[in-house]
Parts: structure tokens; C-alpha cells; sequence
């Protein structure tokens, strides 16, 4: 078992503090040359050829629009919706909280990034009427993780790429997944509000509910764009990603006015007539629109996107790499052969699934893990008639627990940041919530229909090549 | 020495972020010309992957330069000082090591012997497609740049647009190096990011932090 090399050495060099992606390519490399012989140059080749997959091109995309979605304006007007939606329950603060993470997740789908946005502001919204630190900060905690499984989303744009399904339907298929684990969720919440007696906002009436629903539509358009683009069939997932980027430019830039250069330029000033106001608006749009473009805020957000692009897509192709060794020497095949060999159905071969990648989220980003497991377990899901959207949900879910369990579990380190809690109080309070998202894995791993039912109804049965 | 500094970070930043805001106008721009002109440009794509190759193989050594690439620190954090020193600077080297390889393995080949087949890498493949002289598929130069700077063809020698491989491997070895030294004279604590919100929640440290109870 040559094969065992190739892992160790992977595990053996992630432990000793070389990036993951070094880790992976590294390993790869060696393993050709004293195993198979490939010549080195179609190797470095690979690196390049990376980012010739049309998919995976939708990535630098979806992470500038969100990094410009991401400005403290945005949440604050989603955060003020949902509050006006739940907030009037037992506990509705908390709720609003969770309902806040989930819209804000379709717009960033970025899990440390919403726990930042929505948790900066909730947590210390919750603190002033009546709530512990350690409730807040759990909520949000787990909440946040949501990112992750409502699409847009970069493990899903990854996760199709490397199986070959459709992004499409991947992004549909997280939506009921989504909100079910949101409903799940608050209803714990309920429960626990009625327990502990936490308080409930006042019902500001649906002229409120409109204005914050319109104040905070502009942004919430972006998913009208991505998903109604994509299944209008109007663009790629790719160009809507392109689309949605320049969407979140504009509304960041002109409408919402939290940077750039028309920042804390009101719409209306006190006393201007509407007409006024329009003209002045037309024109300082028209002024600034070249300076926008070059304007420090601009330039941070367009520097942070390129630099986790480049991270993240550094790790991609080396993990294609490690994937290509893993395929020319036929691991996957022999790991098929012995677990139906072993007797594996479907069952308990999902069981073994959620606990490798239980496992393995701890060392591995999550992309990079999602390249390497599923070029594995892909082949073995298709024999045991398992769906692949099916599949893909499981182990973004997966992902998401892999978020809040110690002892790396990115959002606990940034809820530890945030809160300035140590990180053993985070873990504890993150604790109950955690328990819910487990019985939600145990019900979307044992139920395909929740994951595949959407995809199947809008988009039509799908072809599973074996 | 510190003015030049602040121009490579400054020159380093400024590509990257060329490269991606190029990348989503000439997609954009594919959308809008097909729905609103019906019309299209064919070498759209091939740009868009050529520029984004670009991003990547130069923005990898940048990585290295800041600190941004993800790893594990929780099992090396574990131990003394000094022998988290020498992990770390182990970890630069090898590093390194990766990116020489690819450069090019025919060093390791005379090293290790004819057991092994360790030929080839990135200089190499450069080098064969300027003999060969083949261009891009699709992206050709405009033509006003053919008359100005004298070109034979309209083509794209592939050779040039697949310069940043073995460049971008080579700065990436170069930036190990330097991280690598840095680690050993105390000037550096890392080479990896142990998670990648690091910064985001540097810059949101203890926002919340309550001040009766931290």
C-alpha cells in the first residue's frame, strides 16, 4: 500500500506547520517521483491548468461581492428586517439573530464573515436586553456557520467542480437544507426563551416591516440575481457570480453609502424637495463614478478579495494535484472495492463519511478537505446508489459542524475574538446549539428527499453517470 | 530600504488587485455584450483564465510574504520556543524545497540518481514552447501593438503568457528564503496563518468585550 506514504507524509507535514497547500502538493510531488515517474513538468503544469476550470471560476467573483456586501451598513439594514419579522416572540432577539445570519449567508457565503457582521451588533443588542453573554454568543456562534450551506457558496462551487455535478443544483439544494437548520434553531431558541424567561421585542407594526424590508431589499436583490439568473438560465454560474460582483459594487458605492466616496452623502438632505434631490443625487453619482472606482475602500476590498482568492485557490490546485495522484494510482477504486467488500451499504457508509470528515475538518480547510475526500468517496456514494447532490450536502454540513467543534473550529476562534471570551467559555456556550446541528445532520444524512427535492422539482430528475 | 519595501508590497498589491478587477469586467462586460448587443468576443474566457493564473502564480509568493497561507499551528504551538523555531523553520524550507522542485527537478534527478525519474519542470516547459513557437488559441494581439512594437504575427507566443510559472515559482522559492532567514533571526514568528479570519477578527479584537467581566 503505497498509498499509505502519500497520506502520512500529507499528515506528517501539516503537523509541523507547513501550509496546507504546500502539505498537499509536496506530497504529491514526492510520491511521483519515487512511485510513478510522471515527468515533473506536466505537474508544474497542473498549477496553471487550475484555473482553466470554468467552475471554479466563479470563486474570485463570489468572494469580492462578498467582501463588498460585507460593509457594516449591509448587516445593520438585514439585521433591522429581521428583527421587524421574529423579533415580537418569546426570545425574538435571539431569533432575529439567526434569521439575520441566514439572509446575511445568501448574500457573503462566508462563515467568519457573517459571525463578524451580524455578531458585532447582535451580541451587544442582546446583551442590553437582558441576555447572557454565553446565550448571544453561542446563538451567533453556530448561526453563522449557516454561510456555508445557503448559496451562494464557494464549498459548493468547490464540491461541484471536483464531481462534476452542477452548480446549479448544488446551490439549489442547500436552500431547504438552509432553512430548516434556521427553523431548528430558533426553535431551540423558543424553547429555551421560555425556559429561561428571556424577554421579547415589542411588534413594531408592518409599516415597519416594509421600510426595513425595502431598506434592506437592494441587497437582498444579489440573490434574486444569482439564483434567478441562474435557473432563469439567463447566465453561468460563473457570470452571475461576475454580475453579482458588480451588483454589490454599485449598492455598496451609490445606494447604501457606507464607502467609497459618497460615503455619509445623504439621499435627501433636510428640507430639499424631491426634485432637488434627484438632480443633486444624478449628478454626484455621475461626479464620483470614476473616483469610486480608485478609491481606497475600493482598492482594500479589491486587495482582501485577491489575497483570499489566492489563498484559497493556491489550495485548490494543489489539492487537484493531490487528487490526480490520488486517481493515476487507483486509491479510490481500491477503497470501493473494500468497503463493499467489508459489506458497507449506504447507511453505514454515510455513517463513515460524516465521521471522516468530523475528523479530518479539524486539520483541513474546508475546500481543500472537500477535493481531497470526494474524489474518494464519490465513486463508492455512486455504487451505493447514494445521490451525489445528496452526497454534497452531507459533507457541507459536515463543514459547518467542523466550524464550532474544537479544537480548530474557525468560529469559535472568531466568537472568542469578537466577544474577548476565552476560548474554553465559547466552546462551552456554543455547546447546546451544536447538539441541534448535530440532530440536523443526522436528519439531512438519513433523508435525501430534504437535499434533492428542490433541485429535482425546478431543474428536472438528474443523470447520474456511473 | 524601507521606501523600497513599501513600493514592492505597494507594486504587489496593486497587481493583484488589477488582475481581479480586470477578470470581472471583461466577464461582466461578456454578459452585457451578449444580452444587450448580441454580440460576443471569443478570447473573453481565455483572457479571463490567463489573468487569473496570473493573480494566483504571482499572488502565491506574495502569500508567503504576509503570512497568509493556511496551516496548522495547534500541535507545534505545544511545544518550547525554541523547538517551535526550528518547526517553523523547517516548514520555510520546505517550503522552499516545493517550489525549486517544480522550478525544475533536474537537480534532484543528478542528486538522487537514475532510480528515480525526476525530470522536467516548469523552466523546461517554457523553454520547449518558445523553440516550438506556438501561440494562444484564441487571444491575439490588436493590431495597432503589431505595428508599434514590431511584432511578426498577430499571435500570442504561448511561451509568454506562460512566463508566470516558472517567474512565479521562483519568487515564491525567493520569499521562503527570505521568511525562512527572517524565522532564524527572530524577526518572524510564522509562516502560516493558523486560520484564515485571522485578520478579520484582529481587526475586530474584543469589540464586545465587556468591561466589568474580561
Amino acid at each position: 500500500m503505497d498509498a499509505v506514504y502519500l497520506f502520512a507524509l500529507v499528515l506528517g507535514l501539516l503537523l509541523i506547520g507547513v501550509p496546507i497547500s504546500v502539505s498537499l502538493g509536496l506530497s504529491s510531488i514526492l510520491f511521483i517521483i519515487f512511485f510513478s515517474g510522471d515527468s515533473m513538468t506536466s505537474i508544474a503544469l497542473k498549477l496553471f491548468e487550475a484555473t482553466e476550470h470554468y467552475t471554479l471560476l466563479a470563486i474570485p467573483f463570489f468572494i469580492l461581492s462578498s467582501s463588498f456586501m460585507s460593509t457594516g451598513g449591509v448587516a445593520r439594514r438585514i439585521i433591522r428586517f429581521a428583527i421587524a419579522t421574529v423579533g415580537q416572540f418569546r426570545g425574538g432577539l435571539a431569533m432575529a439573530g439567526v434569521f439575520a445570519c441566514m439572509l446575511f449567508a445568501a448574500l457573503s457565503g462566508s462563515s467568519p464573515a457573517t459571525v463578524v457582521a451580524i455578531g458585532t451588533i447582535v451580541i451587544a443588542g442582546m446583551r442590553q436586553v437582558g441576555y447572557s453573554k454565553d446565550f448571544a454568543a453561542g446563538v451567533i456562534c453556530n448561526a453563522g456557520t449557516l454561510g456555508i450551506l445557503i448559496p451562494p457558496s464557494i464549498v459548493m462551487v468547490v464540491y461541484a467542480a471536483a464531481t462534476d455535478v452542477s452548480v446549479g443544483r448544488m446551490f439549489l439544494a442547500g436552500v431547504l437544507p438552509g432553512l430548516i437548520a434556521g427553523l431548528m434553531l430558533m426553535i431551540g431558541i423558543y424553547i429555551a426563551a421560555r425556559w429561561q424567561n428571556l424577554p421579547a421585542q415589542e411588534w413594531k407594526g408592518f409599516g415597519e416591516l416594509r421600510d426595513a424590508f425595502l431598506d434592506a431589499g437592494w441587497g437582498l436583490f444579489l440573490i434574486v440575481i444569482i439564483l434567478g439568473g441562474i435557473y432563469g438560465g439567463i447566465f453561468t454560474p460563473t457570470e452571475a457570480a461576475a454580475v453579482a460582483a458588480v451588483y454589490a459594487f454599485l449598492i455598496a458605492i451609490f445606494i447604501y453609502r457606507d464607502m467609497g466616496p459618497l460615503k455619509e452623502v445623504p439621499w435627501r438632505l433636510d428640507g430639499e424637495g424631491f426634485g432637488a434631490a434627484v438632480l443633486r443625487n444624478a449628478g454626484a453619482i455621475l461626479v464620483k463614478s470614476g473616483p469610486s472606482l480608485v478609491h481606497q475602500d475600493t482598492q482594500k476590498v479589491m486587495v482582501d478579495s485577491a489575497k483570499t482568492t489566492i489563498m484559497l485557490m493556491f489550495i485548490i490546485a494543489n489539492a487537484l494535484l493531490f487528487a490526480h495522484v490520488l486517481t493515476t494510482e487507483r486509491i479510490p477504486q481500491a477503497i470501493t472495492d473494500w468497503m463493499l467488500g467489508a459489506g458497507f451499504n449506504w447507511w453505514t457508509f454515510l455513517l463513515a463519511v460524516n465521521i471522516l470528515l468530523l475528523l479530518g475538518g479539524q486539520f483541513m480547510e474546508p475546500s481543500g478537505l472537500l477535493l481531497i475526500v470526494a474524489p474518494v468517496v464519490f465513486p463508492i456514494a455512486v455504487e451505493l446508489g447514494v445521490d451525489p447532490i445528496h452526497l454534497g450536502i452531507i459533507m457541507v454540513v459536515n463543514m459547518e459542524i467542523g466550524m464550532i467543534t474544537p479544537p480548530i473550529g474557525l468560529n469559535l476562534f472568531v466568537t472568542a475574538g469578537i466577544t474577548g471570551m476565552s476560548l474554553v467559555r465559547v466552546v462551552k456556550a456554543a455547546a447546546p446549539w451544536v447538539v441541534i446541528l448535530m440532530a440536523f445532520l443526522i436528519l439531512v444524512t438519513y433523508v435525501p428527499w430534504i437535499s434533492t427535492s428542490l433541485p429535482t422539482a425546478l431543474m428536472g430528475p438528474e443523470v447520474v453517470v456511473r | 530600504m524601507q521606501r523600497f519595501g513599501a513600493f514592492v508590497t505597494r507594486f504587489e498589491e496593486t497587481m493583484i488587485a488589477l488582475l481581479l478587477a480586470g477578470m470581472t469586467l471583461v466577464t461582466f462586460s461578456q454578459v452585457i455584450a451578449r444580452y444587450v448587443f448580441n454580440t460576443g468576443w471569443t478570447a473573453a474566457l481565455e483572457l479571463t483564465t490567463l489573468m487569473f493564473a496570473w493573480m494566483i502564480l504571482f499572488g502565491m509568493s506574495y502569500g508567503i510574504k504576509i503570512g497568509a497561507h493556511l496551516g496548522v499551528d495547534a500541535f507545534i504551538k505545544l511545544f518550547p520556543e525554541r523547538t517551535y523555531r526550528l518547526f517553523t523553520l523547517a516548514a520555510a524550507l520546505i517550503c522552499f524545497f516545493y517550489a525549486i522542485i517544480l522550478f525544475s527537478a533536474d537537480w534532484l534527478q543528478a542528486f538522487l540518481g537514475s532510480e528515480v525519474n525526476a525530470r522536467g519542470g516548469a523552466l523546461v516547459y517554457v523553454q520547449k514552447m518558445q523553440i516550438i513557437g506556438i501561440g494562444l488559441e484564441e487571444l491575439r494581439l490588436p493590431e495597432w501593438a503589431v505595428h508599434v512594437f514590431g511584432f511578426e504575427s498577430e499571435e500570442i507566443p504561448r511561451w509568454i503568457a506562460y512566463l508566470i510559472l516558472p517567474l512565479g515559482l521562483l519568487l515564491f522559492a525567493f520569499r521562503c528564503l527570505q521568511a525562512a532567514w527572517q524565522i532564524f533571526t527572530g524577526q518572524r514568528n510564522a509562516i502560516i496563518s493558523g486560520h484564515e479570519a485571522e485578520e478579520l477578527v484582529a481587526e475586530n479584537e474584543g469589540v464586545l468585550k465587556d468591561k466589568e467581566t474580561a
